[in-house]
């Protein structure tokens, strides 16, 4: 699958034969890092005057290269369609073959950036219990009525909620019969068969 | 196998795994490492660089050190939990393979010192949704209004002061009741 590259792209990006073989180094490293924590504009200062080149193409040339790895990785293209995708661009082989190198090395982290910043739902984090007996109340004296109360943590993109519950022990009993009998659909042929399917 | 200090179930398998790694720390500074332990479950601070001093000598991992604390804090705590004295407690560490000489003896001892306090704070922490902080009053008595001149009514104004236990922020619940329903609610 060929990536296809717009014109606005293909601009920022040809700023790259113009930098040179070592200014491509620290481009390269630049993205990463913008990948990895976010925008940096002081680094791209620092490495503009230590490179003698404008900050404007050195922080296109950047973006240029963190939109190619980010699509590049998404799609997961091999080696051949991305090397077709950047003929395109008319650079040198040299460049060619350290644009290559540099999506190679770091498509596996990417790839697992890019799949944190898909949403979450809240996830359990703990869950805190009592078991009490309530003997008498204002209406009523000489009861035995027990009740379980429970306190759901849950985490939520470091969000942290707690939902209180409480429920008597029948329906207690009749909650982890139903989450059992989920738990146990896993071992039915269906489940099994698409499991090994997915592997 | 079933474990009284572990709630009368099986004992967890990291567990068992781990106290491999516990006989392998001298008795004495087993002992001593329990203290820290037991400062943590108690709220206190732990004093983590003295615990890895104390491992250095066994050469154990930084992977190794923190299972050591955690097996440590399952065992005393899961005891205290399920009430568990401390002579049972010798038998079925030994049991799972804690020699007994000095490891698991220095151990109980350790236990049974704090068994009380360490009950006290579990109790503390249990779940408790809020908590009535202190309750403050003041009886008014009104002598006149806008809708009636003579009014001479007494009116109870109280105010509950509840901790909520998540955020530790206290909330102020004010109530004004009339003297008849103060009745009510006293009866």
């Amino acid at each position: 699958m060929l990536l296809v590259l717009s014109a606005e792209h293909r601009a920022h990006l040809g700023c790259l034969p113009r930098a040179g073989g070592a200014a491509f180094g620290e481009l390269g490293r630049l993205a990463l890092e913008q990948l990895r924590r976010g925008a940096a504009p002081r680094a791209c200062e620092s490495a503009a005057r230590q490179l003698n080149i404008g900050i404007d193409i050195i922080q296109h040339g950047v973006e240029g290269l963190v939109y190619l790895l980010t699509e590049s990785s998404k799609l997961m293209i091999s080696e051949v369609d991305f090397q077709d995708s950047i003929n395109v661009l008319g650079f040198s082989d040299e460049l060619n073959k350290s644009l290559l190198q540099l999506y190679l090395d770091n498509r596996k982290e990417i790839r697992s950036i890019l799949g944190e910043l898909a949403p979450r739902l809240p996830s359990y984090h703990s869950l805190e219990w009592r078991l009490d007996v309530q003997l008498a109340s204002r209406s009523l004296r000489q009861q035995i009525k027990p009740a379980v109360t429970m306190k759901l943590h849950l985490n939520q993109n470091e969000d942290q909620t707690a939902q209180v519950l409480q429920t008597d022990p029948a329906t207690l009993l009749h909650l982890i019969q139903q989450l059992e009998q989920a738990l146990g659909e896993m071992k039915m042929n269906h489940c099994r068969r698409i499991v090994r399917n997915m592997k | 196998q079933r474990f009284r200090f572990c709630g009368d179930l099986d004992c967890p398998d990291w567990v068992l795994a781990e106290i491999s790694t516990l006989a392998k720390i001298s008795s004495v500074k087993l002992k001593l490492i329990c203290a820290q332990v037991l400062r943590d479950l108690l709220g206190e601070a732990i004093e983590y660089d003295k615990i890895l001093k104390l491992t250095s000598d066994a050469k154990l991992e930084s992977g190794d050190v923190k299972a050591t604390i955690a097996v440590l804090g399952f065992i005393l705590s899961s005891a205290a939990k399920h009430n568990v004295d401390s002579e049972s407690l010798s038998s079925e560490l030994q049991q799972l393979g804690l020699p007994k000489a000095e490891h698991a003896s220095g151990l109980c001892r350790s236990y049974e010192e704090k068994q009380s306090p360490l009950q006290d704070r579990l109790r503390a922490c249990s779940l408790r949704l809020s908590q009535l902080g202190s309750v403050r009053w003041r009886v008014d008595y009104t002598l006149s209004s806008s809708e009636l001149q003579e009014v001479n009514e007494p009116v109870v104004h109280l105010t509950f002061n509840v901790r909520d236990r998540e955020c530790d922020k206290m909330t102020a619940v004010p109530v004004t009741l009339s003297a008849n329903k103060f009745w009510v609610l006293l009866a």
